[in-house]
């Protein structure tokens, strides 16, 4: 397949495509052979035609055309709304559906997590060696990122949580008892289930000289 | 008159921005969509003659592609991509409305007849853009669309044929077609 696909009727009677004319007005290619174009009068006078013909076709087509001051607005806030609705669980019931927003999920995870022995919460990217006797205090650690990252999908539920622990004890085992103990709350308190719950430590907190010793068994 | 244009798959502040958006970032899909959106709707403008219908369409066209990012893997850029996405969307508002709202290619009348009862008045504006725009919508989508990429959009035949999903030969000789169809189109209504 060419560009000279019509019937031969589409050839000036010099033997010239009127395709190829058509081409050159359009996207402004040279002439195939410059001479014969400049003394034949067959060319001449189809160019000038399509000249005519096609200007104003290039004129609409060098038309500044945006698109209007609306639609990027209009077209973010679907895009919002969208995001929102993607960042509900939802829980469908005979009775109706119930939407729990990921940051009550989040909200949820964290004071379950905190309330598991030798564990507070802490914010941010990271922060080592809160000095002995002090609390850790989220404030000051906080970094742009929150304790919790949650993911929704339907009724399940991923959560990442960045916690701190006291010096001395099992990560390990505080680890597993920070997933139980979220699982259970988020169970009890939304009926969402937990599929995964990915524990980050991210501090240590050295207990007071005076402290009694960590019992590791813990509660 | 095809212009050359980058090809926004190299541009790497593009592909940063994809790659954010596809995790969700609403202000680098916003960006992306700001620099694409003018380009976008001239195309929607051209495909469907209404403003009204080129805005819907953009808005369409750009929700579709927030919705389906994750899944596009980058063979193209973002740019062909949505382009792709804005084409489809065009065919699928002609489908629609087909059966009550007939566009022009299907109101073909007898041979030798007037085309149409304003024959007169588009013959004495023939020259002018609402002659032009007339007789694109008068084409058949199959053609319009490579017509409206590469004259009225400037994307180059290769970039046209990423959009349609054909090859840089095949994309140049449907915007040949085309071209000499909108010619015939003007030449008739002179």
């Amino acid at each position: 397949m060419t560009d000279h696909d019509g019937p031969d009727s589409d050839r000036l009677p010099c033997g010239v495509h009127a395709d190829d004319l058509l081409h050159q007005v359009v996207d402004g290619t040279p002439p195939r052979d410059p001479v014969h174009q400049a003394s034949c009068p067959h060319c001449r006078a189809t160019l000038t035609h399509l000249t005519e013909l096609w200007a104003p076709v290039l004129e609409m087509a060098r038309e500044d055309v945006r698109a209007p001051a609306d639609l990027l607005q209009a077209v973010m806030a679907e895009v919002r709304a969208l995001a929102r609705a993607g960042w509900s669980a939802v829980l469908n019931d005979e009775a109706g559906q119930t939407q729990i927003a990921a940051r009550v999920v989040g909200a949820i995870a964290r004071l379950a997590a905190e309330s598991v022995p030798h564990v507070s919460l802490a914010l941010g990217g990271g922060r080592v060696a809160t000095p002995a006797g002090e609390h850790t205090d989220p404030s000051a650690v906080a970094g742009h990122e929150s304790a919790t990252d949650v993911g929704l999908a339907g009724d399940r539920v991923v959560v990442d949580v960045q916690i701190a622990v006291d010096l001395g004890v099992s990560m390990p085992l505080v680890a597993q008892r920070v997933r139980d103990r979220i699982a259970e709350h988020l169970r009890a308190q939304t009926g969402l289930t937990t599929t995964e719950v990915n524990v980050i430590v991210v501090d240590v907190r050295p207990l007071p000289p005076t402290s009694e010793p960590l019992r590791t068994t813990l509660r | 008159m095809t212009r050359s244009t980058d090809d926004d798959s190299a541009d790497p502040l593009e592909a940063v921005r994809v790659e954010l958006a596809r995790d969700g970032d609403e202000v680098a899909f916003a960006a992306l969509a700001r620099t694409h959106q003018d380009r976008l709707y001239r195309v929607a403008l051209r495909m469907t003659g209404s403003p009204s219908d080129a805005q819907d369409v953009v808005q369409e066209t750009l929700l579709q592609a927030w919705q389906h990012l994750p899944g596009f893997r980058g063979d193209s850029g973002f740019g062909t991509w949505v382009t792709r996405i804005l084409i489809n969307r065009c065919h699928n508002l002609h489908r629609a409305r087909r059966p009550v709202d007939p566009l022009p290619e299907e109101t073909e009348s007898a041979p030798g007849m007037p085309h149409s009862p304003a024959a007169d008045t588009l013959a004495v504006t023939a020259l002018s853009r609402d002659a032009v725009r007339q007789a694109l919508l008068a084409l058949p989508l199959d053609q319009r669309a490579p017509l409206v990429l590469t004259t009225f959009a400037g994307y180059t035949f290769a970039e046209t044929g990423r959009i349609l999903g054909v090859s840089e030969g095949a994309a140049k000789v449907r915007a040949h077609r085309a071209r000499r169809a909108l010619a015939t189109q003007l030449r008739e209504w002179r």
